[in-house]
């Protein structure tokens, strides 16, 4: 705008005071109040029809849905690993083992995680045959095969309240996401490889393996547990785990230790994606110091 | 004659000094213009100072010492190299143009591109301070602030782009007649540009020739220049080698650049050249005149205001909303991007542009030459036309109008073409009449035009033997061979003392040896030098009562604003001048008295045959036609009359006057519709005094005005709030043109300066192609309208998601690349097409906008548009985006404050509503999958939205849903980018876009097909209940 079209500040705020209230003609910031009311009353009417038919049709939307299952899992082919404890930032997982305060958390979530495998939760869940996939399509009342908190071995927490965190061994418990009617081929198991960052001195870094032991053993994911069929219909459903425990390795201290998970055995179920880090697979961090 | 010349000159050299005494009088706004320009006066002052220019006084010999050359043998090449490389080429300068880099970053500040700098710059710091987090995604905003900075630019590059070609338009149509000068350089003649013509050229021009640089006579013979567009006075001036006047501009041995040679041959020594002529210096003037802001580009300006406004109001607010959410800052920020991307049109200008370049186009195929982009739409708000009278109005060449013999006035075809004459030819007074007005004329076709049409051959004579030729040629078919039949033996040429033109002939009769005195001229001095009048092929006795039939016919015509000639004949007794008599001239040894008088003709410059029908429909779209000419009141009156200016029951003060026989003093001047008012009358006017001719006459027409009184005039009709569209062709008139809302220069007749002044050209013209052009205007303004609407819509569609995600915690439905594509992607090409949308119902028959309460944007349309049809696309898109999810597992209500776990990049197993339990990634694609239905369901209900906007109060099938292609072309290439984005992109991870399962395009289908269904109720009840609450409310 040119300096010419510029008002005095004084005519500017008249203008505006005006537009808030102009006592001629009674308006209100440009209408009168019955006009305002006849368009609050418009909009009013207009939106109430609008709501209406939304919900009217997030109804129908809803109504061709099914409660058991959804109605495409193309987005979700092959599971993605997990473990827990999870940190709370990128998967670092950093703690004292002298001082019980800096992994208390860490044993606190995995106590709460492994409540619904308490025996008491598992009452109602049956034994089943090991090594092939519990089907049971026809069946109304789905059940769920028992997972015996003793297969996790130290990292049960039944022997160990600290789950090995107290001696610098401690437990991961690595799970595969749960997804509705999969069927693992093979005979899938949980492998991890370890990087070890010592810190010898400033030029002499070298990489070395850590030891891990799993339970159970080798790492065995039971096709017993598959195939799942939904929170509704498969409501005490538990899937299967396997713990992952690192080694003592006393001789060095503030370690980096850095563990990939895969998923192997198991051709159709994915290990390796450029994009998802986390497809058939899980890294994570340990930083033990004393 | 001299004395009237001498008065107008006086105006034009003292009409500056008018201007700045009204500066001074008058210090409020309507000045401000002039006001405000320094470097006017000054230029004032520089023309002033060098109008004592003396080469009017010096001698032939002075000036070749002045300028060092020589008469006879012109400057050599070396030296004329020389001084052009001083004084530069012999060509007004354009008026200066703002730098190009300035042009260019002017369009990159622009509009809305400083909101999407602001957005890009969000991106940046949100890239700063993610990757300094280390967060993996951080480099997408670094991306999206790269894109959104691409956009602007982008965006302005094209503006600029599109300014440039319209600039390069007027380029190259001023290139196209380029002008050669003959001239004498190492003693040879030859052609040259006339651009390289330097001071000290001996030059020569001819009749017919444009003076190519202001030019001192030194020799001359019949030589005659048209000065009018200088003065605006049309009738030639003689020009020879004497010295007649002090002032240099009424001297007669000073022709001046861009005036035109009309006959005769002259030479003379260039004085002046390009930017230091007369006519340069009166043209820079008008670049001194400010260039006003078109409406449109305040109308643009007004709307990019709503817009940003909106969007600052709504980031703000949202802003504050999600700090007070206790989000963090930089998803805060994040968020401000998102807002300002969806809410930002980045498309429309764009659009806007290419609307507007094609109405331009449209029009300039029906000759009218659009220089400024946004002078297209100006002309539709147009509300006055002051139109010049000569050329535009009429056919600017004089043709016989009306004939008075036998007591009885005849009137003539005067039409462009015509091809016969239909009055009553049986009468022998008139093949008496005929035979002196083809005698008695020296004015000649060029040779070689026999396959031309008569009226469009060109003549060698003056503009009234001209007319009177043609018209003979017209009847008689075969005038040279009458002439060659009947040998002229002697003449006397038109003077200014006799006021008469009389040639004497043998006769075609073999038997009959007398000889033939022919006579034409004034009526008044031909009727006194008879004693007998021809009535019915006879001779009868001039008595008082044939003088008195005379007398009111002569004033008859006079009044109709008509050159009147009287014409008179005698056959020389054969005892008395016999075969050998020798006539003499100088002693007028034969009788110029007691001659048989045969008849009246008069001449008019006749109107157009295209203009009444345009003024009338000028009238009937309540636009105000003016007509300003500085010709007399009473042709003036006469042709306004003619074309309908004054329609034919509208009576002036003076009619009234006259009729009821009282004085013009006591005249109610409010019952008078028309006005014509003398530029003398004008001169004596306050602004007041014109203000109210202006407001209370519906029909004026301002006569004898200078082109000083011609911009006071537009400037008063300016302070009416008026659009004012001014027509000219004279250098002249270039101030008003560019004072004017849109100058309209005449292609043909025009000056190069009043070209340069003008924002429109019309190629023919001829003042019934300004009424194709206000119909394409206001075509133009409707259709932007429906654009902006159409555009505007789909914002809210956009920015919901924003809204939403930020109070609901909900994945993000919509990404804001994906809201490019839509707004730089899909809707282009619909959004175009619907500046090819005709007119809804005759936008001819409605009054123009009112420059201040029709807005292109109203309160209407943005309300429409964002609160009625966005919100029904938002829920639209709504559906589809929870259908994908719901789909997948997760349900509407799983959905609910998702947020942080959702985006939480080391959460890799988020459990769905049916326990299933998602990677990061896999989340992250279904979002994509749902950008992409959000982006297909507003896209396709855009199509609806794109259907609803072909009217804005018929029903689409009263505009006929198939009559637009374009807009199908539109439909169909919406669709097919979506496609493309969809299916054949999808693999792209960085457009986010995914393939989508087919069902998900049809599920906004019922809401597209609501929203048209609404939007024809909203103009049912438009139609049906015109002026209810309903029309005020909806009608946009």
């Amino acid at each position: 705008m040119s300096k010419e079209e510029k008002k005095p500040f004084r005519e500017t705020v008249a203008g505006w005071r005006r537009f808030c209230y102009n006592p001629r003609s009674g308006e209100i910031m440009g209408r009168t109040a019955k006009s305002w009311g006849l368009i609050l009353l418009f909009y009013a009417v207009f939106y109430g029809f609008l709501a209406a038919l939304f919900t009217f049709t997030m109804w129908v939307m809803l109504q061709t849905l099914s409660d058991d299952i959804p109605k495409y899992r193309d987005r979700i082919s092959s599971p993605g690993l997990m473990i827990s404890p999870k940190p709370d930032t990128a998967l670092e997982f950093s703690f004292n083992k002298s001082d019980n305060s800096s992994y208390q958390v860490y044993v606190d979530v995995l106590k709460n995680f492994l409540t619904s495998y308490g025996d008491s939760k598992q009452s109602r869940n049956i034994n089943c045959a090991s090594g092939r996939f519990f089907e049971q399509n026809e069946v109304a009342d789905k059940q769920a095969c028992r997972f015996n908190l003793s297969n996790l071995g130290p990292c049960s927490g039944q022997e160990d309240d600290s789950f090995g965190y107290s001696k610098g061994t401690p437990c991961v418990i690595v799970k595969m996401n749960r997804i509705i009617g999969l069927k693992p081929e093979g005979n899938p198991y949980i492998n991890c490889k370890t990087k070890v960052k010592v810190l010898a001195s400033l030029f002499d870094q070298k990489t070395d393996q850590a030891q891990l032991t799993y339970f159970p053993p080798g790492g065995t994911i039971d096709l017993m547990y598959f195939p799942y069929y939904g929170k509704k219909l498969h409501a005490n459903y538990l899937q299967p785990l396997v713990a992952v425990q690192l080694a003592a390795n006393s001789s060095n201290t503030k370690d980096d230790v850095t563990i990939e998970c895969k998923i192997e055995g198991s051709p159709n179920l994915r290990n390796h994606d450029d994009r998802d880090k986390f497809l058939g697979r899980i890294a994570f961090k340990f930083q033990i110091s004393e | 004659l001299f004395q009237k010349r001498a008065d107008i000159y006086s105006v034009e050299i003292h009409g500056s000094k008018d201007l700045e005494k009204v500066d001074k009088g008058d210090e409020k706004e309507n000045y401000k213009d002039l006001k405000g320009n320094r470097k006017k006066s000054k230029k004032q002052d520089d023309l002033r100072k060098e109008l004592d220019l003396d080469d009017h006084k010096l001698s032939n010999e002075e000036l070749e010492e002045k300028y060092s050359t020589s008469i006879t043998k012109g400057l050599t090449s070396a030296k004329a190299a020389e001084i052009l490389a001083r004084d530069g080429p012999n060509a007004l300068t354009p008026p200066k143009s703002t730098p190009e880099i300035i042009k260019f970053l002017k369009q990159m500040v622009g509009g809305f591109s400083l909101l999407l700098w602001a957005g890009a710059l969000l991106c940046w710091i949100a890239f700063g301070i993610q990757f300094a987090q280390g967060v993996p995604s951080a480099r997408d905003n670094l991306y999206l602030g790269i894109v959104l900075a691409l956009v602007v630019i982008l965006t302005g590059i094209f503006a600029y782009y599109q300014e440039a070609k319209s600039t390069n338009i007027m380029a190259s149509f001023s290139k196209m007649i380029p002008q050669q000068a003959l001239v004498l350089r190492n003693a040879e003649k030859k052609e040259i540009s006339a651009e390289e013509l330097v001071v000290g050229d001996i030059v020569e021009v001819k009749g017919g020739d444009r003076i190519p640089a202001d030019i001192r006579i030194i020799f001359s013979q019949g030589c005659k220049v048209d000065n009018s567009s200088l003065t605006g006075e049309s009738e030639p001036q003689s020009r020879s080698c004497e010295f007649t006047h002090d002032n240099p501009l009424e001297t007669k041995n000073v022709a001046f650049y861009s005036t035109t040679c009309l006959e005769g041959t002259a030479t003379g020594i260039v004085i002046n050249t390009g930017d230091n002529t007369i006519i340069g210096r009166i043209a820079s003037l008008a670049s001194g005149v400010g260039n006003e802001k078109t409406p449109i580009a305040l109308e643009i300006e007004h709307f990019v205001h709503i817009v940003a406004g909106v969007a600052i109001s709504i980031v703000v607010l949202f802003f504050v909303i999600a700090v007070s959410m206790h989000y963090a800052v930089l998803d805060s920020i994040i968020f401000l991007i998102g807002i300002i991307v969806a809410n930002v049109p980045e498309g429309l200008l764009a659009t806007v542009t290419v609307s507007l370049s094609l109405t331009a186009k449209r029009m300039s195929k029906k000759n009218c030459l659009v220089k400024n982009l946004e002078a297209v739409e100006t002309l539709g708000s147009t509300s006055i036309i002051c139109s010049d009278k000569t050329g535009t109005l009429t056919q600017n060449r004089m043709t016989v109008a009306h004939l008075w013999f036998d007591n009885q006035i005849f009137s003539a075809d005067t039409s462009e073409d015509q091809e016969c004459q239909t009055f009553d030819q049986s009468s022998g007074t008139w093949s008496a009449l005929s035979k002196i007005v083809t005698l008695c004329n020296r004015a000649e076709f060029r040779p070689g035009q026999e396959d031309t049409p008569i009226m469009k051959r060109i003549v060698v004579g003056d503009a009234s033997e001209t007319a009177l030729l043609k018209f003979s040629e017209v009847i008689l078919n075969d005038v040279m061979g009458v002439r060659t039949r009947n040998k002229k033996v002697t003449e006397i040429p038109f003077n200014s003392t006799n006021k008469f033109q009389l040639s004497i002939h043998e006769t075609d009769d073999p038997n009959d040896k007398r000889f033939l005195l022919v006579m034409k001229g004034a009526p008044e001095r031909i009727l006194e030098r008879c004693s007998t009048i021809m009535i019915n092929g006879k001779e009868e006795p001039l008595d008082k009562e044939r003088a008195e039939a005379f007398q009111t016919a002569y004033m008859e015509m006079g009044g109709l604003g008509e050159r009147v000639l009287g014409f008179c004949h005698l056959y020389l007794p054969e005892d008395e001048f016999p075969d050998t008599y020798p006539f003499d001239t100088d002693s007028m040894n034969f009788p110029t008295s007691n001659l048989c008088f045969v008849g009246l003709l008069s001449m008019i410059d006749p109107p157009r045959s295209t203009v009444p029908d345009a003024v009338s429909k000028c009238r009937s779209a309540g636009i105000k036609v003016i007509m300003v000419t500085g010709d007399h009141p009473i042709t003036a009156k006469a042709i306004a009359k003619s074309v309908g200016i004054i329609s034919a029951t509208s009576e002036t003060v003076e009619d009234i006057a006259k009729r009821l026989n009282i004085p013009v003093e006591q005249v109610n001047k409010r019952d008078a519709k028309a006005a014509v008012v003398n530029g003398m009358e004008l001169k004596d006017m306050t602004l007041e005094q014109l203000d109210d001719i202006l407001a209370n006459h519906s029909e004026i027409v301002f006569a004898r005005t200078s082109p000083q009184q011609k911009l006071i005039i537009v400037e008063g009709c300016q302070r009416q709030d008026a659009v004012v569209a001014v027509t000219g062709d004279g250098v002249n008139d270039s101030p008003a043109l560019k004072k004017a809302d849109i100058g309209i220069a005449m292609g043909i007749a025009g000056s190069d300066a009043a070209k340069n002044a003008a924002d429109m050209i019309l190629l023919d013209d001829n003042f019934a192609s300004i009424v194709t052009g206000v119909e394409e205007g206001r075509l133009i303004f409707d259709n932007l309208k429906k654009t902006i609407a159409y555009t505007l819509t789909k914002n809210i569609a956009e920015l919901c998601p924003f809204l939403i995600y930020i109070i609901a915690s909900i994945p993000l439905p919509i990404g804001t690349i994906t809201i490019l594509f839509i707004d730089l992607g899909t809707d282009i090409i619909p959004s175009v097409a619907l500046a090819y949308e005709k007119a809804e119902r005759d936008i001819m028959n409605r009054k123009p906008r009112h420059k201040k309460k029709d807005r292109l944007v109203n309160e209407q349309l943005a309300v429409y548009s964002y609160l009625q049809i966005g919100l029904l696309q938002s829920l639209g898109a709504f559906l589809a985006y929870f259908t994908v999810y719901a789909e997948q597992g997760f349900l509407p209500y799983t959905l609910l404050n998702i947020r942080t776990r959702w985006e939480d990049h080391s959460n890799n197993d988020l459990e769905d509503s049916y326990g299933q339990e998602w990677t990061m990634y896999q989340r992250t694609y279904l979002q994509w999958n749902g950008y992409t239905a959000f982006f297909v369901s507003i896209t396709i209900q855009q199509v609806a939205d794109l259907i609803i906007r072909k009217t804005r109060r018929n029903s689409i099938f009263q505009q006929g849903l198939f009559r637009n292609k374009v807009i199908w072309v539109g439909i169909f290439s919406q669709i097919a980018i979506a496609l493309i984005l969809c299916y054949g992109l999808g693999s792209v991870a960085a457009l986010n876009f995914t393939p989508l399962r087919f069902q998900y395009w049809f599920v906004a289908m019922p809401y597209a097909i609501l929203i048209w269904v609404y939007d024809e109720f909203r103009k049912l009840f438009i139609r049906q209940y015109p002026g209810s609450w309903w029309d005020k409310n909806m009608y946009y």
